[in-house]
Order: structure tokens, then sequence, then C-alpha cells
């Protein structure tokens, strides 16, 4: 360990983190004037010139709010909860690569904070410990709401969590790697969602269900438990349980993205490797565009409707999925010709067709 | 262990910046608490007994199920890596693998332990 | 029909003798039942004559003759007038028998009768105040009742123009202002006495899990400060996990004893008021309480003001109706979208409704014999784009984009059933009855106003449940425009007020009760006259109100986030609820 090293580390990850707060600033500004457009309204326009400041207003607020701890309360677990919370979202963009490696002073630098060898495990293992602060949020305000929040919290990390693991290895499997810095240099020529619809499809919706937006925002149902797990949260620990929502929507793009879609690839990158990042943010915008849109368009599954969804719909697809992927993996490897890899989406889809056909009805109808 | 400093690192900044917006919340926020204020919210009435204590949780046998096929699911990341070297025999290992743990699964599926009422 | 409707009527002074007897009144109808027969003539009533609808419950307090009067009206669900029976009882010892065990709809009726007037239901399973608080001192409904700031039994009050200048009985208030309290009151430590009771009630309820796991029931406040009860409703739950096993709907936070201030008021002041009960539709509340007051004075309106009230009536409708389904909408939790597309329509009606009565929400356009104005230039030319164009192409688009998604269809059928005895034993009216399968709309069961000319269909669905309810309002919203295409092209010419406009009309003494299928279901005015200015009894049975009384049943055995559905699809408005 030298001195430089160590000094590069904190600036990237100072400058991950606050890309990642500035990220989240600007992103409650993008939904809320998105969500007006769907609505036929005009959205937050009075801070700065179309908004702007917006964000600004809300934090400063925030921090100039009274903070209230529920005289029963478990007092060190509800402060610590939205820390537990807020990390695991700040972190889990580490081994995420922005764009390719470029030269400053004379060093080679990647943009990425670590690339880890095992760096899907790695993100599989942070995006379930953040399923924690929520539960211990719930449980430590001796609230109703928020216990039942937390409760469904818990019932929805089980619901999805299958499937997003094993969403996890079609991309693994194409690239026989856990590195993300791999994963994305394979999809240097062909961006794996052609290989992978059905996986890509299968990790969007679960991500959803992930970050707890909307359909699957049921810890937080407004409607049913006036906000769930954070109803006792007010001021700046509210904001952080804010954040970490809105830097996990950030994280879980980034991390379709990479997977998926091309990473930070895409043309004259390895000419100019500052396209990366732009391209890198392109991608995860429109990623967070569908997340709003989804938002302002669907009401709220019921959560043990998410669960009979996520075992017995999203878990079978998902594990034809992968056993589909390894077969057209193989049969490419066996007569040594890639175009058999192209047999993997045509057998994955039929498969979607086939579970979704026999599916029908079942998730939604058949109570009457 | 060498290569995960830079984690290291970034798990001390983010818990700091975390740490701090909280202490900033105390710091500037004021604080006049009244027992009213101090209730848990219960939409405006107050709460009848305690807010937090055994709840029926009906999806326990799920849970347990979830913990069986997590597991499962840990042990394809790595057959997933080395599946181009394995070959044919990597293929129907999994396929015996998954198939012995599916049975379960429909088995489990049928018996309704995935139904809550 | 008529022929039959004599036939019974004779039969029933006769079926009972002694028991029951004709109210021979001058201006009243219907029977008078003696106590101890209710039930007998009751269980006749609705086992043998068909009257299985028991519509409205109130009592009359006739101060000067000394008794109280419990009155009942009752109606068959294929149609045809209603049945009125009276059980009169001493004031200081008011006690009638309840009929809640052979009309379950009777519960919260009863209760309010309790609350309000003192007459103790004997039988009735739950009879606690509902409005007022436990604890409150008398029953306000009562005519020697008299409030801290009493000042006259009757409006305009004297006492306001001393000099000509406007003077507040509020500043008498002896605390001077509302936030100081008696010296022997802490409000932290004051719990409402009913609470008690209402938990006890709640706890006594086992758990019905035999799991070897020892869990508890939890009882949950839902509301009065909750995002979706519609406002300061309240649900008392008793929730297994997430499951509901028992609800005590809690109400009267929004109190403001509409009736006794109704009382007071002269006739046409009430027609404003009338806009504050159920205030997302006004224009049927006036409807309801203009055809009570016309029966009593034995007037009609002239043409073209029926038509007008009917056109009123069926824009309020559709408005009704798009914001009931874009707050179930919101209740399943859709971020708002569907709400504010329905509202934008809503907007255009009430900008007619602005257009011919001056206000959007509190129109007070209806007059006793007719309406208050005619329709401004230009107005006719919107209503019938409107009518024409707008409407069902955007009522198509909303069933299109609402009725088969997968998520609405999951959390919506097989939610909240209501078979159709039920429905009827509960008193249920409006879409909460339809969508059970019994196809009772006032306007073509017993019509009013000018509904026999038109054309339209009685919308019926017949699961019971909350998707069926949300198809309903649907349907109604294409049977309202199809009336108002046919009303705009008869539109006639001519006045639009019978009479000359006058501030203060004569009443003849009498009893009336008029009804009208509002949007949420049937409202009804009870008024008595006593030949003065001020109505003697001003009675409102408002749909909300009523159709709460299934809410328990429905919401028993389903989710929390279902019970919100199901409270949603009732379509309650507190203002009409609390009164």
């Amino acid at each position: 360990m030298d001195w430089a090293s160590l000094a590069e580390w904190t600036l990237k990850s100072f400058a991950l983190i606050f890309a990642l707060l500035g990220g989240f600033a600007y992103l409650t500004l993008f939904e809320r004037k998105l969500i007006a457009r769907f609505q036929v309204r005009i959205g937050p326009n009075r801070a700065g010139p179309f908004g702007l400041l917006q964000p600004v207003a809300d934090g400063i607020k925030l921090i100039f709010k009274e903070e209230l701890i529920p005289a029963q309360a478990d007092k060190i677990i509800f402060i610590l909860a939205p820390i537990i919370t807020v990390v695991p979202a700040l972190v889990i963009m580490a081994v995420v690569p922005f764009g390719p490696p470029i030269q400053l002073f004379g060093r080679t630098i990647s943009l990425q904070i670590i690339d880890l060898n095992v760096g899907v495990l790695y993100i599989m293992a942070i995006a379930s410990v953040s399923v924690y602060g929520i539960v211990l949020a719930g449980w430590s305000s001796n609230n109703k709401y928020a216990t039942l929040g937390g409760i469904r919290s818990s019932a929805q990390m089980i619901s999805y969590e299958l499937a997003l693991g094993l969403a996890f290895t079609g991309p693994v499997l194409l690239t026989s790697s856990l590195s993300l810095a791999e994963i994305v240099e394979a999809q240097r020529h062909i961006w794996f969602v052609l290989y992978q619809p059905v996986g890509a499809f299968i990790f969007w919706i679960s991500t959803l269900a992930e970050v707890n937006r909307a359909p699957f925002d049921m810890p937080e149902a407004e409607q049913e438990l006036t906000a769930g797990y954070h109803t006792e949260y007010s001021g700046m620990k509210f904001a952080l349980f804010f954040m970490a929502e809105y830097i996990k929507m950030i994280a879980v793009s980034a991390i379709a993205v990479t997977l998926f879609f091309g990473g930070y690839r895409g043309p004259f990158v390895d000419q100019v490797p500052l396209l990366g990042p732009i391209y890198f943010l392109l991608k995860v915008v429109g990623f967070l565009f569908l997340m709003v849109w989804v938002r302002a368009t669907l009401p709220r599954i019921r959560y043990d409707r998410l669960m009979a969804f996520g075992w017995k719909v999203l878990f079978s697809l998902a594990l034809g999925n992968a056993m589909l992927t390894a077969l057209g993996v193989l049969l490419a490897d066996m007569f040594q010709n890639s175009l058999w890899l192209w047999s993997i989406p045509v057998t994955t889809i039929a498969f979607f067709l086939l579970v979704a056909y026999l599916m029908r009805g079942s998730i939604a109808g058949g109570n009457r | 262990m060498s290569e995960y400093l830079p984690l290291v690192v970034l798990f001390i900044l983010s818990t700091l910046v975390a740490a701090i917006a909280v202490a900033l919340g105390h710091l500037f926020g004021p604080r006049r608490p009244t027992e009213r204020k101090l209730q848990p919210y219960e939409s405006g009435m107050t709460p009848f007994g305690p807010g937090t204590r055994r709840m029926p949780v009906r999806f326990y046998l799920v849970a347990v199920l979830f913990i069986l096929f997590d597991i499962e699911v840990v042990f394809f990341i790595p057959w997933a890596v080395v599946y181009r070297k394995l070959g044919l025999f990597g293929f129907v290992e999994m396929l015996l693998f998954a198939g012995i743990l599916e049975i379960a699964f429909v088995y489990a599926w049928k018996k309704g332990a995935l139904e809550w009422e | 029909m008529s022929e039959q409707m004599i036939l019974t009527q004779t039969d029933l002074a006769e079926r009972f003798p002694g028991k029951v007897r004709r109210d021979e009144r001058k201006g009243y109808e219907g029977y008078i039942v003696e106590a101890d027969a209710l039930l007998q003539v009751a269980q006749t009533l609705r086992d043998e004559m068909g009257y299985d609808y028991l519509s409205s419950i109130t009592g009359v307090d006739y101060l000067p003759d000394g008794y109280m009067e419990s009155v009942y009206h009752f109606y068959r669900t294929t149609g045809g007038p209603a049945l009125v029976l009276k059980v009169q009882t001493p004031r200081d010892h008011a006690v009638v028998p309840s009929l809640v065990s052979l009309y379950p709809g009777a519960e919260f009726q009863e209760r309010e009768a309790w609350d309000l007037l003192g007459i103790r239901y004997e039988g009735h399973p739950d009879l606690r105040r509902i409005l007022m608080w436990e604890g409150f001192a008398g029953h306000p409904l009562r005519k020697d009742w008299r409030e801290p700031y009493y000042e006259e039994d009757a409006k305009p009050f004297k006492s306001r123009w001393p000099d000509g200048h406007v003077y507040r009985i509020e500043d008498k208030n002896p605390f001077h202002k509302n936030v100081d309290y008696p010296p022997d009151f802490d409000p932290d430590q004051w719990v409402a006495d009913n609470d008690a009771a209402l938990y006890a009630s709640l706890a006594k309820i086992q758990s019905t899990l035999d799991s070897s796991l020892k869990t508890d029931t939890v009882i949950v406040n839902m509301g009065p400060q909750h995002p979706s009860t519609h406002g300061v409703f309240r649900m008392v739950v008793l929730l297994e996990g997430e499951t509901v096993r028992a609800l005590k709907p809690v109400m009267g936070y929004l109190h403001r004893n509409h009736e006794k201030i109704g009382e007071r008021n002269t006739y046409i002041m009430n027609m404003p008021f009338t806009d504050r009960l159920d205030y997302l539709s006004s224009m049927s509340n006036n409807f309801g309480y203009a055809l009570a007051v016309e029966k009593l004075m034995g007037i009609k309106p002239p043409e073209r003001a029926e038509y007008l009230r009917v056109i009123m009536a069926e824009f309020t409708r559709i408005s009704n109706h798009l914001f009931a389904i874009g707050s179930l909408l919101n209740d399943l939790g859709a971020y708002f979208t569907p709400m504010l597309y329905a509202i934008e329509e809503r907007e255009l009606i009430l900008d007619i409704f602005e257009a011919v009565a001056g206000s959007r929400m509190m129109c007070n356009y209806f007059r006793f014999g007719g309406v208050a104005r005619d329709l401004p230039e230009g107005v006719y030319e919107k209503m019938r784009d409107l009518a024409f164009e707008r409407l069902p192409r955007r009522i198509d688009e909303l069933d299109l984009y609402l009725t088969n998604n997968e998520i609405i269809r999951a959390r919506c059928e097989g939610v909240g059933v209501l078979t159709p005895e039920q429905a009827i034993a509960f008193s249920a009216s409006g879409p909460l009855l339809r969508a059970s399968g019994v196809p009772y709309d006032i306007r073509r069961a017993d019509p009013y106003s000018i509904y026999d000319r038109f054309e339209f269909d009685v919308a019926v669905r017949y699961h019971g449940d909350v998707y069926d309810r949300y198809l309903v309002r649907l349907d109604e919203i294409r049977q309202s425009i199809r009336i108002l295409q046919q009303a705009l092209r008869d539109l006639p010419q001519g006045p639009i007020l019978a009479g000359k406009p006058q501030y203060q009309v004569r009443v003849p003494p009498g009893e009336a009760y008029g009804r009208v299928e509002a949007p949420k279901g049937e409202l009804g005015f009870y008024v008595v006259s006593n030949g003065k200015p001020n109505p003697w009894r001003y009675h409102v049975r408002a749909p909300s109100f009523v159709n709460i009384t299934a809410l328990e049943t429905m919401a028993k055995g389903n989710k929390v986030a279902d019970v919100v559905a199901i409270l949603g699809s009732i379509d309650i408005v507190l203002g009409e609820l609390d009164r």
C-alpha cells in the first residue's frame, strides 16, 4: 500500500459518494417533474429556474426539521437503522465500472472503485443487507404501521431474491467471470440483453421489488400503512431512508446497464475514453425513466400476491432461463460456433411464453 | 486481502457521510418534545397496546424454503463461472442438482406451502 | 300495482286490529304501530308483503304533543312507493323495539336516532352513541335541548343585528378563545370513554390460528388521520398479521349536527346547506331536498326546469363517479395518475356548474318549484359538446386503460364480496347495491321528476366485489351520458320557476319523504312541517352513512390493503357521513 493509491481510493470514494448524493437530489426532481408531466401538471418550478434548486431547498428544510424519537422506541436501533439502510446503497456501486481506464498524472486510473473478481457475489450480498435497515426501523419504532411495514419488507425480500440471483447467472455463464469489468468487456460487440432478453426482464422486475418501487412499494404503502417502516422518522433520518431508496434506484439501474446493456460501451469509447461515463449515464437515466414511468402508471400489488408471483412465476422463469442459457452456451462450445448462442433468446422466449400461458390467471384471477 | 482496501475506504467514508447527516439533523433541528408528540403515530389516536409484538407471520414456511433455495442459487454462481470448462458434464450435473431441488419445489407448491390461508 | 297497494294497505290495519291504525293526521301517511307489535308487523312486511328494503329510520320529537315518534320507510326492491310505519312513545321513557334482527341495515340508523333523539332501541346489539361522543350530555335533536350558545329556536336570529352591527354569539365564549380549557381538564390525559368499550369489544375476538407459535392480535386505528379513509373517518381494526378479523367504524369527527341547524333554518336557507352534505355532488342534494319540500307544498316545477334538473343531476353523477373511480385507484396505490385524468373531465363539468349556478361545488341551484337561473349564453353548446363528444370518448379511454389492467383485477376481483341478500338486508343503495346484482335504481323503481321519459338501462353487475362496483360506476357514467343526450335534445323553452321567486315559502303542515338516486345511493330527506317558516323536523338519510353499515361484513377476512380498497369502493364522503 502506498500513499498515492490511498489518495486515489479516497478521492474515488468521495467522487462516487458525491456523485450518488447529487444523483439522488436530482433524481427526486427528475421524478417529480416527470410524474407531473405524466399527470398533466407542471411540477416544481418555483425554486430556481425550472425548479432546479428544489432539491437544495428540500435538503436544507430537512436539516432544520425537528426529529422525534417515539417514547418507547429502541433508541439505538432507531438511530442506527437509517445508517444501516443507506450505507449498502452507497457501497453497492463500488464494483461497477463507469468507463474505461484513463490516464491521469501518469497513472492509469480505472473508473471503478475496485474490480473485484467476485463482483457479482458482492452485489448480491450487499443488496440483501439493506433490507435489515428497513426491518430494524420498523421494529424499533414501536409503531404498528412501522412493524407491519418491516414485516412486509422481509416478506418482499424472500419473494424476489431467488429470481434476482438466478438472473445474474446469464451474464456470468456467457462471460465465465464474476468481474463486472470483464462482463462489460465481453459486451464489446453485442449487448447481453440480446442473448438474455428474459433474464434482463426478470432482473428488472426483481430490482423494482428490491428498491421498493411501485408497484412493489408495500413496505411504505401510503394508502395502507401511512408511511410504513419510516412512519416515525422525521428530519434527516427520514431523508436517509429516502436517499437510500433513490440511490438504490440509481445503483440497480447501473447494475442492469452493466450486466445487460453493455455498461459504458458505445461507439468510439476506445478512442475517446471520456465518452464511456457519458454513455453510462445516458443508459442509467433511461432505466430511471422506466422506473418513474412504472410508478406513474401502475397501482400497487398486494404483498401475498407478490410472494405468489415471485415464487411461482419469476422463480420458475429464472430457473428455466438459467438452464436454457447453459444449454445454449454448451451447444456453442460443442460445435465451436457462436451462432448457437442465438438459440438462447429463441428458447428462453419460448419458455417465457409457455410459463405465461400456464400461469395465466393464477396470479390475477381465479378468486371469484 | 489488500485488494479489498479500497472497499474498506469506501465503507468508512459512506458510514461517515451517513453519520454526519444524522448528526446535522441533531445539531440544527429544534427539539421541543411533548408527551403527545412522542406517542407513536396511529392516525392521531392514542395507540392501544404496545406497537411491537409477536405478529403472526403467515409466510414463515416460505421463509424456510427461501433459505433452502437461496443456497441453491448461490451454487449456481460459481458453477456458471467454470461452466465452460466443465462442458457437458457441468450441464448434466447441474440438471441433476437443480432437478432434485425442483422436485422438492413442486412438492412444496402442490402441498400449498406457498399459499397463505 | 295501485290496486294491489290499496289491498295491502287496508290489510295491515285489519290484520293487526288494535295494534296498527292508519295515521290520520292531516298531511301524514302510513300507519301507527304499537311498540310491542312492531317486530311482528315488520316481519309480516318483510316475509309476506315483500317490503324487504328498510330505507330509513329516524325519529321526530313532537314536543307540544308530548311524544316521540320513530319513523320507518319500507320499500320493495321490486319497485313501488313507500310504506311508512310510525311508533309513538312517551318522551321521558322513549323505548322502541330494535329492527336490527330483521333488517341489519337498521344498525347505524338506530344508533343515530338513539344518539341524537334519545330513543332507546330495545334489543339493539351495540347501542352506543355514533355521531356524538360517549358521555355527551343530552340528545341534541330533542326540541328542549339547547346548545351552550343558544339564542332562539328559529332563524333569522334577531340578536345578530342590534343597531345594524353584526354580532357573534361566540364572542361571549366563556373560555374566550377555543384553546383555553376548563381548570379540571387536561387534554393530554383525556381519553374518550367510548374507546375503552370499543377496544374491549374487539379484544374479545379470539385468534383463529391454531398455531403452536404464540402470536398476538393487534388492534390498529386506521383513521381519523389516515391518508386513505377519505376524510376523518376511523376504522378500528383487529389484525392477525395483516388479516382483518374484526372492524368497527367510528365516525362523527366532522359532526356539526346538520339536522339541528337545518331545523333552525328557514326552508330556503337549507337549500345551500344541503350542498355541504355530499360536497362532491351538491346538485343531487339540492334535488332530494327540493323534491321533499315540493311534495309538502304540492307544487310542480315547469318543464324546462325539470329538464335542467335532470341534466344537472346526471352531470353530477358523472363527475362524482369519475372522482370515485379516481380515488379508488389511488387507494389501490396508483400514484394519482388515474385520479388526475378523471379530475380533468370533472373540471369541465364543474365549469358548467359555475356558469349556471355561480359556484363550482356549492351550487345552491335548485329552488322550490324550479331552478335558480336559466342557462347563460353558450353553456348549452358546451354541454352538448361534453355529452356528445368529449365525455363518451374519455370514458372509453378510462375503460381501455383501467378495466383490464392485471394488477387492478388482481386487487379488486373477489375482494369485499357482498351477496344480494346481504346488500338488501344492510339497506345498501346505489352502486354498492347494484354491483351485488340487485337492479334497484330509484330513477326506475320509484320514478321522480321526469326520469320516466328517458331511455336508459339500470347498470347491474353480479359478483358484488370491488371490481364490479368499479364497473357499475363506469356503466352508470355511460347511462348518464345517454340520459344527458336525450335531455339535451329535448330541452324545451319556457319558464324555469313555478310562480315568482320568494324568500319565504309557505309550507302546509305534514310530512314528506323525498328521495333521489344520488350518485352514492339513495339520498332521502324526511321533512316535517308544522306550518311555520322553519321545518319542524329535517332528517337526511345519507347514502354514505347507511352504506357503511355493510363495511365490517365486507372487510372481515381480507387483508389491510383490501380494506382500503373496499372502503374506496363504497365511495363515502365525510360531509354526508358525519353530517
